[in-house]
């Protein structure tokens, strides 16, 4: 609780810090991107509309949507946490990946 | 059901039952076996089918349907039934392929890579992945037993009978009366589950027995999600924050503990929380703060990795299975690899959400393996969405990496801010029921 974030920009500091090269390689875009699954469906794919289909999903708008749920720019219930452990070249991989997703 | 030596013997005797009954790889995969088609298993079973549909994948289940333990709690208060925690295996038959032996392992020979079942067949594999679940160790307080859960004490924990008879004491409960719910020690399955069963029996007081009342006696002075939970319970129920809690609320959150006696009660370790014994004919449980008697009893006992681990010698002292994280392949035998609960996977909680995750990445890396790549870098991700009251969501969310060996939470923040938005408290609350939706699709379909 001590350790709580205040601001997104101390979250960013952290992910800096923590995404240090000292880490060997990316995971592969599809490696991450079954980390959504669980509530975007699998390869992105879904019926119901409480969460975002990813499937096919135009890169840029992955990208933005991320992007800004780790500024919180846009608001959101855990998105923001889950941008947050991703790098911007993750991102970008992970948007390739659900992008080629038909 | 076999003990450890007689488990590994009833496996060493294979040799004859194999050459009568052969399994041999299929070409251009190789065949893996999962044990146990629960969540860890199931997600296994079809992530390897997607990783590469040449696989053979036989899955060997004990039950024919799944009855899902994560949003079980709500069976307790009415809100489901029984038969909405059943979970069907016929779309992973159907559209991927995968074989079920619906059957029980009772042996286990490492040096063959063979296994036999209650049903005497017997299952060769190139690689093996268990994903056994949970063993419930309720000898580990006196007056508790597995004869007294099953008729009197329910535990609920691992979802079936008992969570039916906990949802029917509940009802039958005299007005007026005690709820007592005895929290586990770390590590657990679903850190924030107590919690959130106990805000939904609370929560359901309120309208069928509103002078009931709900205490958590607890072996722990923290718990996951514990921050927000208290606030949830604090707005909807009157429950009175304790002052370490209070002093941690950001400035533009308001919270007035009204002083009365809240329908909802914390007794934390320091408090004295830590059960001692309890009697399972009056229900009273023995804590070091003193005798508290209960109406209706749920004790969460303290847990190990499933006896199905313990029986194949893929624990270590503390109960639970050591495995190279990278892939989840255990420390103990090559070519299997143990998931989900059973597992010792450092920051990452013990949750359906991780055992999904744990199992994505093992498939990639045994389907890699089996194609002669070295597997790639892990990710994983852990989101348990809890409820504070019906209508109240707040959650822990994290994304895990491989850090020195060891598993660490790399995302920084994990829990609903304190001072979130109603809009996002509702949210997380609809989140939670979607989820449910969508996380069983994405395991078992
Ligand atoms: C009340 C409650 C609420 C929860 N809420 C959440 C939540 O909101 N979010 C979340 O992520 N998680 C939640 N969970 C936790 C989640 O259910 C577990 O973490 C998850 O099921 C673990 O998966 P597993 O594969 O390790 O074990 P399990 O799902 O228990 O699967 C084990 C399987 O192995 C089989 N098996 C065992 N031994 C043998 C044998 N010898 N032969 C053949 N088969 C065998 C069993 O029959 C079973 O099907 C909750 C749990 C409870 C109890």
């Amino acid at each position: 609780m001590g350790t709580l974030m205040k601001t997104p920009l101390l979250a960013l500091a952290m992910l800096a810090f923590t995404l240090s090269p000292a880490r060997a390689a990316d995971p592969t875009g599809e490696a991450m991107a079954a980390t959504c699954a669980g509530c975007h469906g699998t390869q992105g794919r879904l019926g119901t509309v409480e969460f975002m289909p990813l499937a096919g999903l135009p890169e840029a708008e992955f990208v933005r949507a991320m992007t800004d749920f780790r500024t919180g720019k846009r608001l959101s219930t855990l998105m923001g946490h889950v941008a947050r452990g991703f790098s911007d070249r993750e991102v970008r991989a992970m948007a390739r990946y659900f992008a080629s997703i038909k | 059901m076999l003990n450890r030596r007689e488990f590994l013997k009833a496996g060493a005797g294979l040799a004859f039952a194999a050459a009568t009954l052969p399994v041999r790889a299929a070409q251009g995969g190789g065949h893996v076996v999962v044990v146990g088609g629960g969540v860890g298993g199931a997600t296994a079973a079809k992530y390897l089918k997607l990783a590469n549909p040449k696989l053979r994948v036989t899955v060997i289940e004990a039950n024919r349907t799944y009855v899902r333990g994560y949003g079980s709690s709500e069976v307790v208060t009415g809100h489901v039934s029984m038969d909405d925690l059943n979970v069907s295996y016929d779309t992973l038959k159907s559209r991927y392929g995968i074989q079920f032996v619906f059957d029980t392992v009772v042996g286990f020979d490492p040096a063959r890579k063979q296994l036999r079942t209650a049903g005497r067949q017997t299952l060769a594999y190139d690689k093996l992945i268990v994903s056994p679940g949970i063993r419930l160790l309720y000898d580990a307080i006196p007056g508790y037993s597995a004869a007294v859960a099953e008729t009197r004490v329910p535990s609920g924990w691992i979802p079936g009978a008992q969570t039916a008879l906990l949802a029917k004491q509940l009802k039958a409960m005299r007005q007026g009366g005690t709820f007592v719910l005895v929290a586990p020690p770390t590590p657990y399955r679903c850190p924030p589950g107590p919690y959130e069963r106990a805000a939904l029996v609370t929560e359901w007081m309120r309208r069928h027995n509103p002078t009931g009342k709900v205490i958590i006696l607890d072996p722990k002075d923290s718990f996951i999600t514990d921050a927000t939970m208290q606030l949830g319970w604090h707005r909807l129920y009157g429950y009175n924050m304790p002052a370490d809690y209070l002093k941690d609320l950001p400035a533009s959150v308001q919270v007035k503990n009204s002083g009365r006696p809240s329908p909802i009660e914390w007794v934390r370790a320091k408090d004295g929380g830590e059960v001692e014994k309890i009697d399972a004919r009056t229900l009273a449980v023995t804590t070091l703060q003193g005798v508290e008697k209960a109406d209706v009893l749920n004790i969460i006992p303290p847990m190990q990795a499933g006896k199905l681990a313990l029986d194949m010698g893929l624990t270590d002292a503390s109960g639970w299975c050591p495995v190279d994280r990278r892939t989840f392949e255990s420390s103990v035998h090559k070519d299997v690899f143990v998931i989900g609960d059973a597992s010792i996977a450092d920051a990452m909680p013990k949750s359906g959400f991780s055992a999904n995750t744990q199992a994505k990445v093992t498939a990639r890396a045994v389907a890699d393996q089996l194609a002669g790549r070295t597997p790639g870098e892990p990710v994983w991700e852990n989101t348990c969405y809890a409820l504070a009251g019906s209508e109240y969501g707040l959650f822990v969310a994290d994304v895990f990496r491989l850090k020195d060996g060891k598993i660490a939470q790399v995302s920084g923040q994990r829990y609903l801010p304190l001072d979130a938005t109603p809009a996002q408290i509702r949210l997380a609350a609809t989140y939670q029921q979607a989820w449910l939706k969508t996380f069983t699709e994405d395991c078992f379909a």
